[in-house]
Parts: structure tokens; C-alpha cells; sequence
């Protein structure tokens, strides 16, 4: 899949973890939108379509994965349940569709995680940043797995530290620090936010930060 | 919202034709223009971290035979067939007299409980059919042809939208699924609109899975969207499913676009 966007100075770069503004990407975007309304207004046919990336969004049950998507789509999640397979969505952001399989975090589903990686081009991992002590150890291992899985340990991967309302909610700060990201990222192309399904116009930021590392992965494999 | 699918065609004969009525889960309104930017199609291929393998879930375009490079078929060639393939029914040029298997061979037991239709550009939801639990006492009388047709009633102004995400909310049996593709063809009468290729790729067992795909509606001339609404229920789809490329469900359906009965 190649981005929309013409000749684009992207810069590679090693990711810290933090995210830091992005001044480059915010004037893609704007030229973006210029480009498909001179598009529009010049009546040159239908603009072109967004961009899509297929992506994999995982994490342990009740991190709230479910919940973040559905509020993505602007449906109603009164009546989210426990997802007992795989949930296929198209979640739409102003630049770009994201084609997320989003898989259920039960031990019964968990074990199954890796016959979903395939073709993943971005993995989104969700967990509660106010669980147990037991819990949070169980997300680490699980996302260091996945930051070393053959087929994802190349990819960017969005960390949602959820939950951040709760009270008993650990900072980013101290996520970043448990989990050890400094180390054992180092490399790979990743992002770490907090987040909660009150806040969903910065859950949608954090994406979008998302969609710029996949943009620019895409534009690399493209030059390979 | 909840309501029962059945069929009265007969259950065990594979010529039962598909063209019982149905019962119509309720028509749907909506006064959505077709405004707006078109948005992104169901995507080819793509490239991904390992080109040489098929990615695991990817929509596949592709109108009619030639564009895929497949032979056509025919439906009598295939009934004759032990075992039906993507391929063979990507070469059908028109819609099926029958159903291509039997509600028997469904040995993964796929059961389809809800279905959504929305419109992308607005959100808004187009239909809506979920299916009810069947009760213990219920299991002997249920037709084994339930649930294989759907009729769909929509106002014209459905056939105006660019692009609708339909949902589909399906559970399987305790064997694992290595490889779950469904094919869905539309017809208005012997013309192919549009053929759909879908493949979920591995499903856990006695799992319950929902699936999003984003329609993209074929451009439709103002003559034909005239035929299509004045002619009610000669719009006729076939849905494919196949596990490990075997098919092992076939429903189908039908759609009116006048708006009423």
C-alpha cells in the first residue's frame, strides 16, 4: 500500500517512546487537505481515496481494546461484552482507514494471537495502567513478546497505557519505565500514550501519531 | 432488534429453489445523500513484511471471470462436482437456480448470528438483524434451510450511497478453522454488479467473531438504478463460504429497492 502523498521528505528515525510534536507531519496533513479540495473544487473526478494499513490491536482482557475501537467508530459501548475471537473493523481518521483486527485477551484467546500477525503492517497494544502488580507483569511479558515476534518485531506499535482516569492508574512515565520499553525497543519504531475512553479526541491523536509511523514505514519499504 | 430468517423452500433437496418469500426483517429507510468525497475501495493486495506469503485477511477485488482470470462456470458443471472451490464459483456468470451444498455441509458449524449494514459517510445504521437464541425445545421443528435467505427491502435512495460497512457477526464449532473465505456475488438480473472476496483466514474454535468489510458500491448508470428499483427482488446475491477452499455454505438473498412490499 503507498501513501497518497507526493514527494515527501521522511525521516527515519529511531523513536524514543515519547511522543514529541511533529511539526512536518502536521504540514502533510494540511497539504493533504489542500490537495484533495483543489481536487474537488477543480472537479479533476473523486479525490483519491484514503490510504489504508492493516493493523493488529492486542492486549489483555479488559484493557478496554473493545471499547476504544467502538468509540473510534462512534458506537455505543454500553453493551461491550468480552470478545471471544476476532473483531474486524475499518476505524476512519482524516488521512488514512485503519483496517484493525482487534483480538480478544482471554487466556483461550490469547494463545491464538500469532495466527493473526500475518500481514500486520502496525500493532496496537491496550492495557490497563491501573491493574494488578500480577496483571502488569502478565502485559509485559506479553508485549515483549510481541515487540520480538518475528512477524511484528519490524512494525510500529502504538502502546495505550488505558485507563488513565482510574485512580489507582500508573503514570506513562512509570508504564514506560515497568515495561521496560527504553531497552528493549530500542530500534523499533513505537509510541507510548495514556489513555481513556473519557478523553477520545487525544485517543485519536495517539492514531494519528500511529498512521505517520506507518506512513513513513510505508515509504521506506517502497524505496527498498 | 431481533428477528427470526427462515426460508420455505424444503430442507433436504438441493434444487429447492431459493425463490421462497421469506420473511422480510423489515425494510429500511433512509434519506442519506450520496454526497461526499469517495472514500477508499476494498483494497488489492498489498505489501507487507513477508511478500512471499499471502497475507492472512485481505480483500480481493475482481468483477467477473475474465478480470480474475478464471474460466467460466456454470451451475449444472458444478452440482456434479464432490467439492465446489473459490475458483469455480468466481466463474459464475449469473445467479444460482440452487443452492451449491447443502446446509449438511456445514461440518464446522458457522453459525451467522447478527448482521449490520451502516453508511460510512453518515454512520448512520441501514439495517440491523440479529439472530435469537434457539431454545432446546425449538431444535426438532427449525427448517435446516433457515437462516440460508434473507430478503432486503431499501428505498431507492440506498442505491445512492458510495459506501456502506457491512458487519457480520459469525461463531464456529470446536474444530479450528485453518482458512475461512467468503465469496459474495450481486446480480440484477443476468448482470454481475459486483463480486466480493474476503478472506478471514483462521478462526479459533468455539469462537464468536464480528467482521466489518466496507462495500464500495459499483457505479451504477441512472438507467440501471431506474431498472433496479422498479424491478423488485431481481437484484439476487450469492454468498460463498469455504473453508480450505472447499465450499461448505451457500446463502442467499435477495433485494427491493421500491421501497415497499
Amino acid at each position: 500500500m503507498h501513501s497518497l502523498h507526493a514527494s515527501v521528505s521522511a525521516h527515519s528515525r529511531v523513536n524514543s517512546g515519547i511522543r514529541f510534536p511533529r511539526d512536518k507531519s502536521k504540514k502533510l496533513s494540511r497539504n493533504y487537505m489542500d490537495y484533495l479540495c483543489f481536487r474537488t473544487l477543480c472537479c479533476k473526478g473523486p479525490p483519491p481515496p484514503r490510504p489504508e494499513y492493516d493493523v493488529v490491536c492486542i492486549g489483555l482482557t479488559g484493557s478496554g481494546k473493545t471499547s476504544l475501537l467502538s468509540r473510534l467508530c462512534s458506537e455505543a459501548t454500553d453493551n461491550v461484552v468480552p470478545t471471544t475471537g476476532f473483531s474486524i473493523k475499518a476505524v476512519p481518521f482524516q488521512n488514512a482507514i485503519l483496517n484493525v483486527k482487534e483480538l480478544g485477551g482471554a487466556d483461550s484467546i490469547k494463545k491464538y494471537w500469532s495466527r493473526y500477525y500475518q500481514g500486520s503492517q502496525g500493532v496496537v497494544f491496550v492495557l490497563d495502567s491501573a491493574s494488578s502488580e500480577e496483571d502488569l507483569e502478565v502485559a509485559r511479558t506479553e508485549l515483549h513478546s510481541a515487540l520480538q515476534h518475528p512477524q511484528l518485531c519490524t512494525l510500529p506499535f502504538l502502546i495505550l497505557a488505558n485507563h488513565q482516569d482510574k485512580p489507582a492508574a500508573r503514570s506513562v512515565q512509570e508504564i514506560k519505565k515497568y515495561f521496560e520499553l527504553e531497552p528493549l525497543a530500542r530500534g523499533k519504531s513505537w509510541l507510548l500514550e495514556g489513555s481513556t475512553v473519557d478523553n477520545m479526541m487525544a485517543v485519536k491523536e495517539s492514531f494519528t501519531q500511529l498512521i505517520h509511523l506507518l506512513e513513513e514505514k510505508d515509504q521506506e519499504t517502497g524505496r527498498i | 432488534m431481533s428477528y427470526s430468517c427462515t426460508s420455505t423452500g424444503n430442507s433436504q433437496d438441493p434444487s429447492s429453489s431459493k425463490k421462497s418469500g421469506g420473511v422480510n426483517p423489515g425494510s429500511c429507510s433512509n434519506g442519506v445523500t450520496g454526497k461526499g468525497k469517495t472514500r477508499h475501495s476494498i483494497r488489492g493486495s498489498k505489501a507487507s513484511s513477508s511478500p512471499d506469503l499471502t497475507a492472512a485477511m485481505k480483500v480481493k477485488k475482481g468483477c467477473n471471470a475474465t478480470d480474475v482470470g478464471v474460466p467460466v462456470t456454470t451451475e449444472e458443471e458444478l452440482l456434479a462436482n464432490k467439492t465446489i472451490s473459490p475458483e469455480d464459483v468466481l466463474g459464475l456468470q449469473k445467479i444460482t437456480e440452487n443452492y451449491l451444498c447443502g446446509p449438511e455441509d456445514n461440518v464446522y458449524s458457522i453459525d451467522f448470528t447478527r448482521f449490520k449494514i451502516r453508511d460510512m459517510e453518515t454512520g448512520t445504521v441501514l439495517f440491523e438483524i440479529t439472530k435469537p437464541p434457539i431454545t432446546g425445545g425449538d431444535k426438532r421443528d427449525i427448517d435446516p434451510n433457515a437462516g440460508r435467505f434473507v430478503r432486503y427491502q431499501f428505498t431507492p435512495a440506498f442505491l445512492r450511497l458510495r459506501q456502506v460497512g457491512a458487519t457480520v457477526e459469525f461463531t464456529v464449532g470446536d474444530i479450528p478453522i485453518n482458512n475461512f473465505r467468503m465469496i459474495e456475488r450481486h446480480y440484477f438480473r443476468e448482470q454481475l454488479l459486483k463480486s466480493f472476496d474476503f478472506e478471514f483466514g483462521f478462526c479459533i474454535p468455539s469462537s464468536k467473531n464480528t467482521c466489518e468489510h466496507i462495500y464500495e458500491f459499483p457505479p451504477l448508470s441512472e438507467d440501471l438504478i431506474h431498472e433496479m428499483c422498479l424491478h423488485p427482488y431481481e437484484t439476487q446475491s450469492d454468498s460463498f463460504y469455504f473453508v480450505d477452499n472447499k465450499l461448505v455454505m451457500h446463502n442467499k438473498a435477495d433485494y427491493s429497492y421500491s421501497g415497499g412490499p
